[in-house]
């Protein structure tokens, strides 16, 4: 009976509880909405007319995007872009921006002089990092769901790579730009159009960078190894294979390395395929250039002249403090900017040390492409932005200039070249934009399949057993269209 | 009317329904997916999706060809599984057998048990990932142990290079992380053997490697039965301490691989579902056999014995 008693008692007291939350609730609501509603509708609404919900829109250029979506889905790999953005054109300064000082930075220009975006809109960025395709699956999980997302859910553009940028835009996922007020510019790099382009030659996006490949060389080592630190003298030494072979050997002797990983040379290869990966059904061909790299590379791995690590390998990039022992680093402009962070260290770093020359074959290594997404709710927004990372000089200008860039703007690179007052401190004040402005003549968008991120990110790895010698070239063969089965099904493999 | 006893079965059944529910949507469902998906062909193909179409038992056969080379990855990725499993739970067995019977002994009397106990079962609730990179950190080519290897020899070792010491990096942190879990676990079945069977076996004159091998053992069959089949089926499904050692193919040459190493492999690029279905199933049936075997060798022994 007690019992009995007690579990009543403490029923009734969990019911009364929960219902005087629930009273609790309705009451929080009913106070507070008819508040929210009067703030909004009653006061604010004669005097500022437009300002939350945007009703007419009178002046002022963004308004007709203000009249789209109120959410700017952003989907990228990493925050190169992401800083680019905030502070060339979004002018939306970092929270712990004040850290150092109050009075903040000489950046605060260029969050000052950034266009903005139209009020109400909020930029959602989601990074989703590309290790194992795990950035391609979430873009196409979300560009699957794009017809039946909300509005605000739809995803506005994302960025793409060189190596997957043809899955992309040869579909109709991606919007032709030219829809919506964004054509190939005469400053544009031609290749950078075509990499955007479908079948057709409908542009689906733009770059803001050009990526022409140098070879990045350590100024100190050099002058050990050849006498001298000067690009055209290095240039010189190291104009074709065979001299970088005779170098190495070189190299070598002195007790340095030529280069930090077996796959350093990888894309100066891969880049001037004459085939594509597969064929017209489908089957794999490796195209030639990659048999010489791999001819290369084993010829460095049982030479000594290269350390075993992979292209991202922690022991590669320790080689870039002012203590590594290797001279040459292959790689475009936001290489050094953005991956080099241990050459830049201002402790065990060696800033200055470094210089660039076209090295033994003319290559372009990434880029990264803006792709407008079928279906976006921000159309204008979204245009403009491409258009002020492409055709906006002051923008392009503070890219190179501030950056260390290589923007995708013929008119403000050449003006840079040309500058002789120009030099990038890191590469010991060596203009970098006029030794890029002659590569990126060279540079060929050609031959790429939808498949080549995996296997030039791939087939490096796959031959290191064989390079190292613990495997057969048949038995890395064997492993590479294994591999290759197992990631792309649609390939067939010999 | 009297005869009417109140039933509170019902309420039981009631109670359980939110695990069946649960289980039915989040457990079985995905399971007959999977053996349902592997007789298809369904794969992605850039943005389109293949399929499915019904491909009977192409899956399997494509995952018993043997590659250009002539080995058959399944075979040799089970064989990594295994061996690496052995190497990792042979030690944690014996180790924690050895540490349970010290916390457990009345002689020993060990003082400050609660605070070994937590210490050995510490490195558990780490996850498998960080300690993975913690000991990626330690042995890599530029890590601590290098350093010192360089310091003495000259020349560095490169441990994920290397077939046996990468599967023994696999094994020790497998070892590692669940050999405190075991140890517990066997304190808890040695504790739950009745003292008076100590008592008696000491009166009669036995010896301590006796009363290990007559009395403790026998009676632990239970526990070690259901450890062994635990630790069996979570080191079939080792995964990710080899994935981030040893890179996503299993380096050096695929020879730290393991089954769902290769299942992931599947999944990474153009995701095959068929195959990777396929494979789950193989698994599944790899599992059951084993444990099937390690249930019936140990159990029955067990039960003869009581029997008597």
């Amino acid at each position: 009976m007690k019992k009995r008693i007690l579990t009543a008692l403490l029923a009734s007291a969990m019911i009364l509880s929960a219902a005087s939350c629930g009273e609790k609730a309705a009451e929080d609501t009913t106070t507070t909405a008819p508040a929210a509603g009067g703030d909004a509708a009653a006061t604010d609404a004669p005097a500022a007319g437009g300002d939350a919900a945007a009703t007419d829109a009178p002046a002022a250029g963004g308004d007709a995007a203000a009249e789209e979506g109120k959410v700017l889905n952003i989907h990228a790999w990493n925050e190169e872009f992401k800083g680019f953005f905030e502070k060339y054109y979004a002018g939306t300064k970092p929270v712990n921006a004040g850290a150092d000082g109050e009075e903040g930075t000489a950046d605060d220009v260029y969050y000052d002089k950034a266009p903005g975006i139209p009020e109400g809109v909020e930029v959602v960025w989601t990074i989703t990092p590309s290790d194992g395709g795990a950035y391609q699956t979430k873009v196409d999980e979300m560009l699957k769901a794009q017809e039946t997302a909300a509005a605000d859910d739809k995803v506005d553009f994302f960025l793409a790579e060189a190596d997957y940028i043809l899955k992309y835009a040869g579909s109709d996922k991606t919007l032709d730009v030219s829809t919506i007020g964004v054509t190939q510019a005469d400053t544009m790099y031609n290749y950078t159009a075509q990499a955007a382009s479908d079948a057709n030659g409908k542009m689906k996006g733009v770059s803001f960078q050009c990526c022409p490949s140098a070879l990045i060389y350590r100024r100190s080592i050099a002058k050990e190894v050849i006498g001298s630190d000067d690009p055209a003298d290095v240039q010189a030494a190291l104009s074709d294979w065979t001299k970088f072979e005779e170098v190495a050997a070189k190299a070598k002797d002195l007790g340095y390395y030529m280069t930090a990983s077996y796959a350093e040379t990888y894309r100066t290869f891969s880049n001037n395929a004459t085939e594509a990966w597969v064929d017209a059904d489908n089957n794999l061909v490796i195209p030639g250039v990659v048999k010489e790299y791999i001819a290369q590379a084993k010829k460095f791995m049982d030479n000594g002249w290269t350390l075993p690590d992979g292209i991202w390998g922690d022991e590669k990039n320790a080689q870039m403090f002012a203590g590594g022992k290797t001279m040459c680093f292959f790689g475009p402009a936001w290489y050094y900017n953005f991956s080099m962070g241990n050459a830049q260290d201002p402790d065990a770093g060696c800033f200055g040390d470094w210089a660039i020359c076209q090295g033994p074959q003319a290559h372009f290594w990434g880029g990264t492409w803006l792709l407008a997404a079928t279906g976006t709710d921000n159309p204008t927004l979204v245009a403009d932005i491409m258009n002020a990372f492409t055709i906006n000089e002051d923008i392009c200008s503070a890219l190179v200039q501030n950056e260390k860039q290589f923007s995708n703007n013929t008119t403000v690179n050449q003006k840079f070249a040309d500058d002789p007052n120009y030099g990038n401190a890191f590469l010991g004040g060596q203009n970098d934009t006029a030794i890029f402005v002659e590569l990126a003549k060279n540079i060929k968008f050609e031959n790429s399949t939808i498949y080549d991120q995996l296997l030039n990110e791939g087939l490096p790895g796959q031959f290191l057993g064989y390079f190292e010698g613990t495997a057969t070239e048949e038995e890395a063969y064997a492993a590479f269209y294994q591999y290759v089965n197992e990631n792309y099904p649609a390939i067939v493999t010999p | 009317m009297k005869k009417k006893s109140i039933s509170y079965a019902k309420w039981g059944y009631i109670f359980i329904i939110p695990f069946f529910l649960v289980y039915f949507i989040c457990s079985i469902i995905p399971l007959l997916s999977t053996f349902y998906y592997s007789f298809f062909e369904y794969y992605e193909n850039g943005l389109d999706v293949i399929g499915p179409t019904f491909a009977g038992f192409d899956n399997y056969i494509a995952l018993f060809t043997p590659t250009k080379s002539g080995n058959i990855k399944l075979l040799d990725c089970t064989y990594n599984t295994m061996i690496m499993w052995i190497m990792g739970a042979v030690p944690q067995i014996v180790v924690a057998m050895v540490l349970a019977l010290i916390f457990t002994s009345t002689r020993l009397k060990i003082k400050g048990q609660r605070f070994f106990k937590t210490v050995i079962y510490m490195p558990n609730l780490i996850m498998a990932s960080a300690f993975a990179m913690l000991m990626f950190t330690l042995f890599s080519n530029v890590g601590p142990v290098n350093q010192i290897i360089q310091g003495i020899t000259g020349e560095t070792f490169n441990f994920f290079r290397n077939t046996w010491s990468a599967r023994t990096l696999v094994a020790f942190v497998n070892f590692l992380m669940w050999f405190g879990n075991t140890t517990i676990l066997f304190m808890a079945g040695i504790m739950g053997i009745d003292q008076s069977l100590f008592e008696a076996a000491s009166i009669d004159g036995a010896t301590s490697t006796q009363v290990f091998f007559k009395v403790t053992l026998p009676l632990l069959m239970p526990i070690i039965v259901y450890t062994l089949i635990t630790a069996l089926i979570g080191g079939l499904q080792m995964f990710d301490v080899p994935q981030l050692l040893c890179g996503g193919s299993g380096d050096p040459n695929g020879t730290t691989c393991t089954l769902v190493m290769y299942l992931n492999s599947f999944l990474s690029g153009y995701r095959n579902y068929g195959m990777a279905g396929a494979l789950s199933v193989i698994l599944f049936i790899i599992t059951g056999i084993l444990s099937f075997i390690v249930y019936r060798s140990l159990v029955t022994d067990e039960s003869k014995g009581g029997k008597k």
